[in-house]
């Protein structure tokens, strides 16, 4: 499959539940997660299952279609700014859901796709915004593993590996 | 629905002690200019550094989002989190805390409003006595203290609030000191009461209250009521998968349900906030906390620190 993206957001929290911060050049170690995050920092809330999650992703088309109410059916809409949705990187023009199994470049470092995220209720509770679970059912994005860290900034390019 | 619950990482601006051994801190947004907004009432999760989390009321003034203002209350006896933030907290310093959310909202109805503080329960109070002065609404303030020395921010309401509508009453003053079932024997009928204040004075100002209709009567407890301290007893939570919780004697539901793997937030682990609150399928629960009304007691439940006899059946 062709195809050619780019980074457009990189945020971080410090711990579960905390604002996510945005980043203008973050390092991606491997193994561990994005420096200051907490993932990286193990302070997040997740489900206690052995897990891949170093480097969270969604895709902004996603959100412009959750700001316009598609699908018409559940038809969920909300605005959700890119440091609302809890997910470390914002991309356009790449189709995470059809990258498990497969590794990426993003700039200079290298990740490998592991799972579609799932999102988590707790999320409505944290933003109150009532529906947005469901909302993100099936498109809320990506968990992936560091294979190669290194600096990456808003504006670097995604691109497939090929093999 | 229950609010946002987001923490933001706030940049403290100032602090000043004030009388009754309060320090009042002003705080704003690290990288913004401009906070979530709140209404009076409202109140806010700050985090300390050993993992506890306080409430305190913000009662400051709701249209001026650039800072929010918190009163805190040196408790010698008490978790121990009011006594580190009057130590350690200075300008300069960040403090993470919690978006607002409102358990103490203000109705909006026609008619007067009785607004009655114990001591440092004047936080929530203070705000909401400047929201009606603005709105030109009638409304009367009494505040109780022991004493005119020991009134946390008396300056603060003799400067800013129409002493028009404000009654002091301390109790070493006889001129001045009043009961509270006298105050309130006599009411309009239209009036809404609110009140806060700590576990004895909100004890007084229920019995006087009895018998005032459904809905006129609305307030916020800094503590659980110091009733039911029987020594707690083991019981069973049941899931709606049918997975089965045991609650040891010693041990809190909410513990048990988050060992058990269910994922809750929680807050104040005190029966205060109502960050954990989840609902009743089936069962006779023990509630403890003060945070959910008469209504929703019947098919609520506050796993932090709420009890129940047999088994309760939950919706988790």
């Amino acid at each position: 499959m062709t195809w050619q993206g780019t980074l457009l957001h990189i945020h971080v929290a410090p711990a579960a539940s905390y604002e996510m911060e945005e980043l203008t050049e973050a390092q991606l170690v491997a193994g561990r997660g994005i420096v200051g995050d907490r993932y990286y920092l193990g302070t997040g809330t997740y489900s206690a299952k052995p897990d891949v999650r170093e480097v969270t992703l969604i895709e902004v088309e996603v959100l412009e279609a959750i700001a316009q109410g598609e699908p018409r059916i559940p038809g969920f809409k909300a605005m959700l700014a890119p440091e609302d949705h809890r997910r470390n990187l914002t991309t356009r023009g790449v189709p995470l859901g059809h990258l498990v199994g497969t590794r990426f470049r993003i700039g200079e470092t290298v990740l490998r796709a592991a799972r579609m995220n799932f999102p988590c209720k707790y999320i409505e509770q944290l933003l109150g915004i009532p529906g947005l679970y469901e909302g993100l059912l099936n498109r809320s994005g990506l968990n992936c593993a560091i294979e190669v860290g290194g600096v990456i900034r808003p504006g670097d390019p995604i691109l497939p590996i090929d093999g | 629905m229950a609010s946002p619950r987001i923490i933001m990482k706030l940049t403290v601006t100032a602090t000043r002690k004030e009388s009754g051994d309060v320090l009042v801190i002003d705080l704003k947004h690290t990288r913004k200019p401009l906070l979530p907004p709140f209404e009076p009432g409202s109140h806010v999760d700050v985090h300390l550094p050993d993992g506890k989390v306080r409430q305190y009321s913000l009662c400051g003034d709701p249209t001026d989002l650039s800072r929010y203002t918190i009163a805190v209350k040196r408790e010698e006896v008490g978790r121990g989190g009011s006594a580190w933030i009057h130590e350690a907290v200075a300008a300069g310093c960040m403090l993470p805390v919690s978006a607002p959310r409102n358990h103490f909202p203000l109705a909006q109805r026609e008619g007067p409003t009785v607004l009655l503080a114990g001591g440092i329960g004047i936080t929530p109070i203070l705000a909401m006595a400047r929201a009606l002065e603005r709105q030109g609404k009638t409304c009367e303030l009494h505040y109780f203290t022991r004493s005119r020395a020991l009134a946390p921010l008396l300056s603060v309401i003799e400067r800013e609030l129409d002493c028009n509508t404000v009654w002091l009453h301390f109790d070493d003053e006889p001129e001045t000191r009043q009961d509270l079932e006298t105050l309130l024997s006599t009411r309009s009928s239209d009036a809404q009461l609110y009140y806060c204040g700590p576990p004895g004075f909100m004890a007084a100002v229920d019995r006087a209250t009895a018998h005032w209709p459904e809905g006129t009567v609305h307030f916020e407890a800094f503590q659980p009521p110091e009733q039911d301290r029987a020594p707690p007893e083991p019981f069973t939570i049941t899931l709606r998968d049918g997975t089965v919780v045991p609650v040891a004697a010693d041990t809190s539901a909410l513990a048990a349900l988050r060992a058990a793997g269910v994922l809750l937030m929680a807050s104040c682990e005190n029966g205060v906030c109502g960050t954990c609150e989840c609902g009743i399928l089936e069962g006779q629960p023990i509630h403890r906390d003060a945070v959910l009304s008469k209504d929703a007691r019947t098919h609520r439940f506050i796993p932090c620190i709420s009890r129940a006899a047999g088994v309760l059946r939950l919706d988790l």
